[in-house]
């Protein structure tokens, strides 16, 4: 990994409207600061080398480094990642119910986890008029008034940072795809930090195409005359081609092609739409309300399945094959825009002498991928 | 009682230029004395306003300029006599109403002091009030020294009184606050009665209504007053001559240049070759004396400062008068020998009479130039023209800038005029984008937050003080009210006119005399007026930041008063609320994320970085202990006790 600080960050990411507003560089030092949904630089640093550009997933990620580290393996362009087990699943009667995306497997694992001390809290997003709002819960409680897809991009990692730094370990996180990535840099100690102590026990990765960029979304919803309080938010599987915004005041469609537009930059040259970097990753099953996809990925995720199931947390069934087949076409499509849009921008294994890069990935995956 | 009041006919005492001034006040018997704070002028009401009651004076601190050329003009008017005093933006700020007072002319004798500031060494801007006597077209009078500066004041009473019209009375920063040797003179004791005298005639400036029109009449009665102050300054003990009876170069100056005109005389060891002639009545110039003078010699050096408004009124006059007098070349600011901004010193005067005179003259030793030069560079601090340790203006615009920065909109700031200027530089977090006159702040804004039809999206803030709200900040922000401007104007309310040393304003339960005065609340004006107001205070920084994120995010226009007395202010002076300290256990030093936020951002001069240690420590000595500091340190290095 290659480092740097604050001064090539802003140029790399903010300079370059790739900021996807993840948090990763906020909290970390008094510097870098996240309202409203976007990342701000308060004062200039003279550091040579920071973890703001180290943690950063839009900024010299070497995917081979991240994947061996975190999995054991290289990133070898596999359509969903690394992986032991897939699928469907939804919360079972031990789960409250609540206002679930799609089956409520998040908000059952993370109870499951806080209910048994597997972690000692949980960093989730929750909702603070209609931008995101970050928090880290302590109980199932709280952790149920967080369930539902914002759809905007969160500072999570924000808060991970205050927390940690105020001595919070054994945490679990649910993180979008960037997130995941950027804990699993974070998780190398690039820096060397003497006295680093992981924070992060548990990762919950989110299925993802792209989140909107938060103050764009609430001008938009204001721009479509959309009032009361939003209850859920969603798009629904092909053909539909809509936003569709349930709010306490009854449910509106906004065409997709005019939501696109508020998607960040950034998230088009993300790769991953499966979290690959998480210990379990959960997404819609296309097709099948009330059911989520649940890809199990490391031991500690099986670990966490197995005690969900067991204690009625979770109800889980078998992922039919075309579904399977269906989610790996959609996520080596992904792939293939990311890495072609990241060498298009000059992003994609960048010559030393022609400046930084914000991915860098080996010829073995390049190859599989075919950008 | 300071020897101002109570010194004695004849005693010669060590005065302030100011000082002098306030004495040839009081000799003239002055009633009353109105201005506003600006230095170099602010000890004038200052020292009146302290001996006031004993010399039955009525001294205020008016409002701004304006109010104040208003207020002694109304004493003018009940046929006292008055004066105001102000800095040189004070009367651009007074010219509205004093281009009508010049028409309808005085009564009571008059004298308009405003203190100029070549170099801009307490301003920002190096205007000149001179111009203004010749745009006014009222007499214009500059003293030379400590000594005139009473006597010529004094007489500046006289003088509007004979003419029945204002006299402005110029003096400049090295004027007013260098000191001096003064021979006292005698101050009457009367008791003058005030009657205002209207019901004569309609176009009796003595007994009749006092109007500017009509106009074409007034104007001519003016300009009769203008050439009867001529034939006076023709035999003005004020303008003097030194020199040979045919000098090689006339040098003619007035005011403060006059002291370098003499040394540079010196320095030149020319005083056989060269003539000064000092004027200390400048606008209009005497002609006669004039004529006389030039007829001695061919060559002339104009020594002024900053614009040539000297140099071209003579050369007007020269050419009128080169019938009798004959071809001259004229030299100084036009020829390059007079530089034309700035401060003179003797230096630069000697070296353009040594230009003239063909020979070399060099200010200091080239050795002793380079020695010195290397001294400062490696013996005197670095040191940022910084606000004071424990000044609220830091806090409130660490919270303006943090902010904005978080805000993340490219909102900015338009600044105003007073300590927190200086928040254009890095120890105000560089947050001020405009900075121009006071009260101009919120103006500035007030337009800019219209700019939304034509695209302008970024997030507008003024800052205003307390006594520049009351100055002129009100109109501004009434007219972003009515227009419904989307501006958020922050007053950093102090708690007094800090900048020229806490003189009183219409917010403070005091005015000038010391009496007790109703204080108007800025918060209740503003809410009055329709705004929605918010009252912080800045040390608790983390409430200031919410409320102004708040406040930045509604329409139209907001108010937020940032209140926390001044450090200096004499409440507050030298009274610790907390007792600061930083433990170095906790302190990461170099080790920290922050890479020294509290000496390398925050910049408060009260902390220091230990190079030894490497921590941060507090200088005891200085801090005023506000407690901001420990509410910016992120490892909560350091902290606090309340100072029983």
């Amino acid at each position: 990994m290659k480092l740097f600080a604050q001064t090539q960050l802003l140029e790399d990411v903010q300079g370059k409207g790739l900021c996807v507003g993840c948090g990763a560089c906020v909290d970390l030092c008094p510097y870098f600061t996240t309202y409203r949904g976007k990342t701000a630089m308060l004062f200039p640093c003279d550091r040579e080398t920071g973890r703001c550009f180290a943690y950063c997933p839009k900024a010299e990620v070497d995917y081979d480094e991240v994947y061996k580290a975190r999995t054991g393996r290289a990133f070898d362009g596999t359509p969903i990642g690394p992986h032991l087990e897939t699928y469907k699943a939804k919360a079972g009667e031990k789960t409250a119910e609540c206002t679930f995306q799609c089956g409520g497997t998040v908000t059952a694992l993370i109870s499951c986890a806080l209910d048994n001390k597997m972690i000692s809290g949980a960093v989730l997003t929750d909702s603070e008029g209609r931008m995101p709002k970050p928090r880290l819960v302590r109980t199932s409680e709280q952790a149920r008034d967080c369930a539902g897809s914002k759809y905007s991009a969160s500072p999570t990692l924000s808060v991970l940072n205050r927390e940690a730094k105020r001595g919070v370990r054994n945490m679990g996180v649910v993180a979008t795809p960037c997130q995941a990535l950027a804990i699993s840099q974070m998780k190398m100690n690039p820096t060397d930090k003497p006295d680093f102590e992981d924070p992060v026990s548990l990762v919950i990765g989110l299925f993802c195409t792209w989140a909107l960029d938060a103050r764009k979304l609430e001008a938009l919803l204001a721009e479509k005359g959309i009032e009361g309080k939003i209850i859920k938010a969603d798009v629904p599987p092909p053909p539909a081609e809509v936003f569709v915004v349930e709010t306490d005041q009854g449910t509106v469609e906004i065409p997709l092609s005019e939501v696109r537009e508020i998607i960040p930059e950034g998230c088009s040259i993300c790769p991953d739409m499966t979290s690959e970097l998480a210990d379990v990753s959960v997404g819609q099953v296309e097709g099948e309300a009330g059911f989520n996809t649940l890809i199990i990925r490391t031991q500690k995720g099986a670990e966490l399945v197995k005690t969900a199931i067991s204690q009625g947390y979770l109800v889980t069934e078998n992922l039919e094959g075309d579904k399977i087949h269906n989610l790996a076409t959609a996520s080596a499509n992904k792939k293939k825009r990311a890495l072609a849009k990241a060498k298009e921008m000059g992003l994609l294994n960048t010559p030393d002498e022609e400046g930084r890069a914000a991915m860098r990935v080996s010829e073995g995956a390049l190859n599989k991928i075919q950008p | 009682m300071s020897q101002l009041y109570e010194g004695k006919k004849g005693e010669k005492v060590l005065f302030m230029g100011n000082q002098a001034i306030a004495r040839g006040a009081l000799e003239a018997g002055v009633s009353v004395a109105a201005g506003y704070p600006g230095t170099p002028s602010s000890e004038i009401i200052e020292n009146l306003a302290d001996v006031s009651k004993e010399a039955n004076m009525y001294v205020e601190w008016s409002a701004n300029e304006k109010i104040a050329v208003e207020v002694a003009a109304a004493a003018s008017f009940a046929g006292l006599r008055s004066m105001c005093t102000m800095k040189q933006n004070g009367v651009n700020v007074a010219s509205d109403f004093l281009l009508h007072l010049v028409l309808s002319g005085t009564r009571g004798g008059m004298v308009l002091v405003p203190c100029d500031d070549p170099g801009a060494l307490s301003s920002i801007n190096e205007g000149e009030a001179r111009h203004f006597a010749k745009l006014l077209e009222i007499p214009l009078l500059e003293a030379g020294d400590f000594q005139e500066a009473k006597d010529m004041l004094k007489w500046a009473f006289e003088l509007s009184e004979e003419i029945h019209n204002l006299v402005m009375f110029r003096s400049v920063t090295r004027l007013s606050h260098a000191s001096g040797s003064v021979e006292l003179g005698e101050i009457p004791h009367t008791e003058p009665q005030a009657k205002f005298v209207n019901n004569g005639f309609i176009l009796d400036p003595l007994e009749g209504p006092i109007v500017s029109a009509p106009v074409g009449y007034k104007h001519g009665l003016q300009q009769d007053k203008l050439k009867k102050a001529e034939e006076l300054f023709e035999e003005s003990p004020f303008n003097t001559y030194v020199g040979p009876e045919n000098p090689e170069i006339l040098l003619i100056t007035s005011s403060g240049a006059t002291l370098y005109s003499r040394e540079a005389i010196h320095l030149c060891n020319a005083k056989d070759k060269v003539g000064l002639l000092k004027l200390g009545t400048t606008f209009p110039l005497p002609s006669k004396l004039i004529a006389k003078h030039l007829k001695t010699t061919d060559k002339v050096l104009v020594v002024e400062e900053v614009l040539p408004f000297m140099e071209e009124n003579l050369k007007v006059l020269a050419q009128e008068l080169a019938p009798e007098v004959g071809q001259k070349t004229f030299y100084g600011k036009r020829s390059g020998n007079i530089p034309m901004t700035g401060e003179l010193n003797p230096d630069l005067v000697a070296t353009a009479l040594a230009t003239l005179l063909g020979d070399a003259y060099s200010p200091q030793d080239q050795e002793y130039q380079t020695k010195a030069a290397q001294q400062v560079f490696f013996n005197a601090p670095v040191r940022d023209l910084t606000f004071c340790p424990g000044c609220p203006h830091r806090a409130s615009f660490w919270s303006i800038h943090n902010v904005l920065a978080a805000d993340n909109r490219e909102g900015f700031v338009c600044g105003d005029i007073g300590c927190y200027s200086m928040a254009f530089l890095p120890s105000g977090f560089s947050t001020l984008k405009t900075l121009h006159a006071m009260g101009s702040g919120t103006g500035v804004a007030s337009g800019f937050g219209k700019l939304g039809q034509f695209g302008l999206d970024q997030p507008v803030v003024s800052v205003c003080g307390d006594s520049t709200f009351f100055h002129s900040g009100i109109p501004a922000l009434v007219n972003a009210i009515h227009h419904k401007s989307d501006i958020t104007m922050v007053i950093l309310d102090n708690s007094g006119t800090g900048m020229t040393g806490f003189q009183s304003h219409p917010g403070l339960p005091v005015d000038a005399q010391g009496n007790e005065s109703p204080a108007l609340d800025i918060p209740t004006i503003c809410r009055a007026l329709g705004a929605t107001v918010e009252v912080c205070d800045p040390f608790y920084p983390y409430k200031t930041q919410q409320t102004f994120h708040k406040l930045l995010e509604a329409p139209g226009a907001k108010v937020l008063v940032l209140r926390q007395i001044c450090a200096l202010s004499p409440e507050k002076k030298g009274k610790k609320q907390f007792e600061m300290s930083v433990d170095e256990d906790v302190c990461l030093g170099e080790n920290c994320g922050c890479n020294k936020l509290c000496t390398r951002v925050f910049r408060c001069p009260g902390l220091r970085w230990d190079e030894e240690k490497k921590v941060a420590t507090i200088d005891e000595v200085i801090c005023a202990g506000c407690g901001m500091c420990a509410a910016i340190c992120p490892s909560g290095a350091i902290t606090r006790k309340e100072v029983a």
